[in-house]
């Protein structure tokens, strides 16, 4: 039976009859399809593909090479095309999506996304005194134009610490801008900066292209913590910075009703913010910024605070104010660790890079709302974002940068603890030695964000490389994450020493001293040339955190000294390895 | 609290006349505003009549309610009077950086200061602006009392000023507020805890030192002023026991009064401005407070004056605001000007001190000397053999709940009744047993200050997790274990807490207990602040500001040295976290 279908499939072929040939292919196994499709010459793989139902053609196509899929696909028009991507098997897809080489993945992204712009992905590091942005909105005045805004502390010492370097950003009307970025990489101070809650160190920041400092601009926050006042009842709240503006008793009561309502706060008017649950609150933190009728709305992580469900369910009713025009407001700039959140709500992502923070990629997101988390270009988004942010170094997707300063920069030690870095290898052992970062972080169930330091620790102490938004063991990584956890300590200790240039240093300048020990506060002067105040201390606890557990040194915290740790435990390490 | 809906949305017009049962309710309030008015006109009355400084004192019974009345305006005028510096200085402190550097070591210096000191500076110069009336003298003790209880006030007000959120600073500055808006919706909430703690601390120091207060000895000159603290010195100055003992019970009643009428009703009233992020499950209640709230005469009161009156205030700083912010900001030189006036005055004073102490004779010093080491050894004796005895009780009774929830008022009304009252009862005691001012001095001491740590102890104790007395019980630790492992740490920060306190009271203390009028004659015994109270009684100058200079540099030192080191360590190693 299968035989003959095999053979009525080749028959039709010779007799150029495609459109009998792809019928008579849909009763086969996909398969066996594939392989019949590649023997042919590629002009009638593309008569037969382009004939296929879309369900059928998505589940022959996986069992293609990418390059195969991606002309393949091609083959047909982009209705199709997108509607088939949509029905592939999802790990299927993300593998395609991992293997396309950049150029091809952000042309097909396009395609996807329906994009009426040729290159959604424009990279605005040029310094230009004007950045222009592709398509309509160049041609609109921004609201806020930040130019070459930067921000950084001064050591008494007079070493600058460059936080923020450099940047170009607008903010356009009819927009929801989405910031991205790793925790500790600038985007608070940026939103703070735009804001005019803080002035930058040096460039300018232009409100309808007046300086901020002399103007008064109409904008609100929500904040992470709601930063609701616990003593006044929730229409006192609202009502604040009403008052603020001079605004009468009575207009003011009824502003803030109607903010709460708007809300669905009705009936709470009275309530203390302490006695309402994480996500009310939050909502009181909306009307409060809502009554003001702002013309930009500033939001710092707003949803980070809340549980899973009641974020989901703030964001999309933020969403449906925003999509109906409910509320005056121009603009909402957001600031977001959380990549799927970008997705779902901002109409242009702007991806910071740190220490310091550069805009690594500002891209819109052409996708009608509302979305969908399942849709396949949802994914590809996603995806994109990650590879952004997991491969700090690469310039993904925007290869022709120019002239960045090959700056030699002190090693950053991510924050992630030994036990973090053994358990994320032992996962990936299990799973063969490799594993696509977002799926890794979804089993985990973490953010990305709280995932990215044990991955680059692990990178940097060559336990693991990355490629591609994969995640690839090492021998030394599949050794160490094997390993008992008595025997672990002395290949991480190996490790540390040979890739870690902080903990090198400090176990050379212990070996120097006489008695082999050294004041903490040492270590921390050379640490406060490269980094913040508050890296520094983040530095520390890592190397400290690192060295006792790789028994480099131990430490008084008493006296704040490190002691170098007797040298018993690397000759049984070399041993152990011989 | 269906009340303040009523008053909120306008009551009906015959809601203003109070329905009969309610106004059963408010006549102690309507009596309590009478007897205020009466007091406050018989004291201006008096206060404005010609002066008569050797006034004399009746021990009869009968002159004790005129007295007590006298004495508790003056300390409230005093607490007024702090009041209003801890807001201009602690809000200067805290937002000016450059004044904050020479403010704070300042402060720190001026605490540790002891009242006497102030005496002759004060007195001369309220005495030389009122030459002629009473309001002179009554002014400097009103200063004199200032002076011991506005230091901690003014710390607690800037600290927490330091310590407001950022987030809810920042939503404060985005949208606009006024500084009158931010100091009545901002600031004063947040720092009130801390503020009314400390005031009540504040005022029973102010009980503690009112018998050096009300009556001393100035140069030639010794005066005195209707009081109970005068009343108490007279009566021990007599050896009237009888009118020692009325006395002493007098000023039991008033503490114990106002505790119940004003201390009690505003921390139960406090507990609205708590940061906190659930509502707790017990909270301080006051039954003054409810019957105050219940009252529909003072929210009537408040509806016709404070409601209105703060609207007012808000609507006006608000437009001053935006007219501020149109204008820019006005120049710093007057705040140079200020800045450059209060250095040179200050440095004036520095010079002229010095002058002086160079007059002080070496045999002078080595008194001062020998009187530093003397107060020092007993200070530390006391603190000593105070923490013998208060750690084991505290902790035993910090660990059973029902027993804290007895012992915790009796402790505190112990606590609020002034050891310097007690004083003469002692002595009497011990003269009669053979001792003298030696022991004396120490028990006084101890008197006064063992509660902080005491205090201290319980809530360290009561603050220990369950979890952590449940491991204790599963491990089978010895009772002796116990405490060394998991009491004693645990409750070693508040213990520190309770020392640092108990420690500048107890010099502080030791200017009263060293030196005392008694049974018509002066007796003394060796240490510092005997040599501060000889010196403020001969009207030597020179020696009461060596003497001072001295002890304020022991006592910051100290401060330094050993508090500030275990306060460090305590925060650090021994914190509980939760």
């Amino acid at each position: 039976m299968a035989m003959s279908d095999h053979n009525k499939v080749l028959e039709l072929i010779s007799q150029e009859n495609w459109e009998a040939a792809a019928h008579a292919m849909e009763r086969l196994d996909p398969s066996e399809v594939a392989d019949l499709l590649q023997k042919l010459p590629f002009e009638q793989q593309q008569n037969i593909f382009g004939r296929f139902q879309v369900d059928f053609a998505a589940r022959v196509v996986g069992h293609f090479p990418y390059y195969h899929q991606y002309v393949l696909l091609h083959s047909r028009g982009p209705e199709a095309m997108r509607a088939i991507v949509d029905k592939i098997d999802a790990d299927d897809r993300m593998r395609f999506f991992d293997e396309l080489p950049e150029e091809a993945w952000q042309h097909l992204m396009d395609e996807l996304s329906g994009a009426a712009l040729p290159h959604p992905q424009r990279p605005q590091v040029q310094p230009v005194s004007k950045p222009k942005l592709p398509g309509p909105s160049a041609v609109v005045e921004p609201i806020i134009e930040a130019r070459q805004v930067q921000k950084f502390y001064e050591q008494p010492d007079g070493n600058r610490i460059e936080v923020i370097a450099p940047t170009n950003l607008t903010l356009e009307p009819e927009t929801i801008i989405a910031l991205l970025g790793p925790s500790g990489s600038g985007k608070s101070t940026l939103l703070r900066m735009l804001s005019g809650l803080s002035s930058p160190s040096s460039g300018q920041v232009l409100w309808h292209g007046k300086p901020l400092a002399e103007t008064h601009p109409n904008v609100a926050i929500v904040f992470q913590s709601f930063a609701l006042f616990p003593w006044l009842t929730v229409c006192e709240n609202v009502e604040a910075p009403l008052a603020a503006l001079g605004m009468a008793k009575q207009e003011r009561e009824q502003r803030a009703t109607q903010a709460l309502d708007s809300v669905g706060l009705k009936g709470f008017e009275n309530a203390y913010p302490k006695e309402l649950s994480g996500g009310m609150k939050q909502r009181v933190g909306f009307a409060r910024a809502l009554a003001v009728e702002p013309e930009v709305l500033f939001m710092d992580e707003p949803f980070s605070a809340l549980d899973v469900l009641t974020a989901e369910n703030l964001r999309s009713e933020l969403m449906e104010l925003w999509m109906a025009k409910k509320i005056p407001t121009k603009s909402i700039f957001l600031v977001t660790h959380n990549i799927e959140e970008a997705v779902l709500l901002a109409d242009r992502v702007i991806v910071l890079g740190r220490n310091p923070a550069r805009i690594r990629a500002n891209f819109r997101v052409n996708i009608p709302q509302p979305r969908e988390r399942s849709a396949a270009e949802f994914t590809v988004y996603v995806d994109y974002i990650y590879k952004v942010m997991t491969q700090p170094q690469a310039d993904i997707a925007f290869p022709s940068v120019p002239g960045k300063p090959p700056k030699t920069k002190f090693q950053m030690l991510p924050h992630a603890r030994p036990g973090g870095i053994a358990g994320l290898l032992e996962l990936l052992n299990d799973r063969g030695g490799r594993e696509d970062l977002y799926h890794l972080a979804d089993e985990l169930r973490m953010e990305v964000d709280d995932l990215l330091p044990t991955v680059d620790a692990a990178v940097l102490l060559g336990f693991a490389t990355l490629e591609a938004g994969d995640m690839i063991i090492t021998p030394e990584g599949q050794a160490f994450g094997n390993a008992t956890i008595s025997a672990q300590k002395p290949l991480f200790r190996e490790a540390a020493l040979t890739h870690v240039t902080l903990l090198q240093q400090m176990k050379s300048a212990l070996d120097r001293k006489s008695d082999h020990a050294l004041p903490l506060e040492f270590f921390r002067d050379v640490l406060d040339e490269h980094f913040s105040q508050e890296e520094v201390e983040q530095q520390i606890e890592t190397a400290l955190n690192w060295g006792r557990y790789a028994e480099i040194f131990t430490y008084d915290s008493e006296d704040e000294r490190l002691i170098l740790h007797d040298n018993g435990l690397s000759e049984k390490a070399q041993t152990e390895r011989g | 609290m269906p009340e303040q809906t009523n008053t909120r949305s306008g009551a009906p017009p015959w809601g203003i006349f109070p329905a009969g049962s309610s106004l059963l309710r408010d006549l102690p309030i309507v009596f309590a505003g009478l007897a205020v008015f009466y007091g406050i006109i018989s004291f201006a009355h008096y206060g404005i009549g010609p002066m008569n400084t050797e006034a004399e004192i009746q021990l009869a019974p009968s002159a004790l309610p005129k007295y007590a009345l006298f004495s508790v305006i003056r300390i409230a005028a005093a607490y007024a009077l702090s009041l209003a510096f801890t807001f201009v200085y602690g809000y200067i402190a805290a937002y000016n950086k450059r004044a904050e550097k020479l403010m704070i070591p300042l402060l720190d210096t001026l605490q540790s200061i002891p009242v006497l000191s102030f005496l002759p500076g004060v007195m001369v110069a309220m005495v030389s602006l009122f030459p002629t009336r009473q309001l002179g003298v009554e002014l400097g003790s009103i200063l004199l009392i200032f002076t011991g209880q506005v230091w901690n006030m003014t710390f607690s007000f800037y600290s927490s000023l330091k310590s407001i959120p950022r987030e809810m600073r920042e939503a404060a500055k985005i949208y606009h507020f006024s500084w009158f808006q931010r100091f009545i919706q901002m600031e004063l909430p947040y720092a009130s805890i801390g503020l009314i703690w400390n005031s009540m601390m504040s005022v029973a120091g102010g009980w503690f030192f009112l018998m050096a207060c009300e009556m001393f000895v100035l140069g030639d000159r010794d005066l005195r002023l209707p009081g109970l603290g005068s009343y108490l010195q007279t009566a021990a100055n007599e050896g009237n026991t009888r009118a020692i003992l009325a006395g002493l019970a007098t000023m039991i009643l008033v503490i114990v009064l106002m505790d119940q009428l004003i201390w009690r009703p505003v921390i139960a009233w406090s507990q609205k401005f708590k940061v906190e992020q659930v509502e707790a499950v017990e909270t301080p209640t006051s039954p003054i407070l409810d019957l105050l709230r219940r009252s529909h005469l003072l929210s009537l009161a408040s509806s016709w004056t404070t409601v209105p009156a703060r609207e007012a205030f808000m609507q006006h700083f608000a437009r001053m605001h935006k007219e501020r912010r149109k204008a820019g900001k006005h120049s710093a030189v007057i705040w140079y000007l200020i800045g450059a006036t209060c250095a040179g005055a200050l440095a004036y004073g520095v010079v002229r001190m010095l002058r002086m102490v160079a007059g002080v004779s070496w045999p002078e010093w080595r008194a001062i000397f020998i009187g530093a080491g003397a107060t020092f050894l007993r200070v530390e004796f006391v603190l000593l053999v105070a923490a013998l005895w208060t750690v084991p009780v505290g902790i035993y009774i910090g660990l059973r709940p029902r027993l804290s929830a007895i012992a915790q008022p009796i402790a505190q009304i112990a606590a609020s009744v002034p050891a310097t009252a007690l004083f003469p009862i002692i002595l009497l005691l011990l003269i009669r047993l053979g001792g003298g001012l030696g022991i004396g001095a120490l028990v006084l001491l101890l008197l006064g200050t063992q509660w902080y740590i005491l205090f201290n102890v319980i809530a360290g104790a009561s603050a220990i997790p369950t979890d952590l007395k449940e491991v204790c019980q599963i491990f089978k630790l010895s009772k002796g274990e116990r405490w060394r492992k998991l009491f004693l740490p645990a409750v070693f920060p508040f213990l520190v807490t309770g020392f640092v306190t108990a420690s500048g009271g107890a010099w502080n203390a030791s200017i009263v207990a060293e030196y005392f009028h008694f049974h018509g004659e002066t007796i003394s015994t060796v240490g510092l602040g005997a040599v501060i109270s000889d010196a403020t009684n001969r009207g030597n100058f020179d020696m009461l500001l060596a003497a001072t200079i001295v002890m304020a540099l022991m006592v910051v030192t100290i401060n330094r040295l050993v508090w500030r080191r275990l306060y460090a360590l305590a925060s650090t190693k021994y914190k509980l976290e939760t």
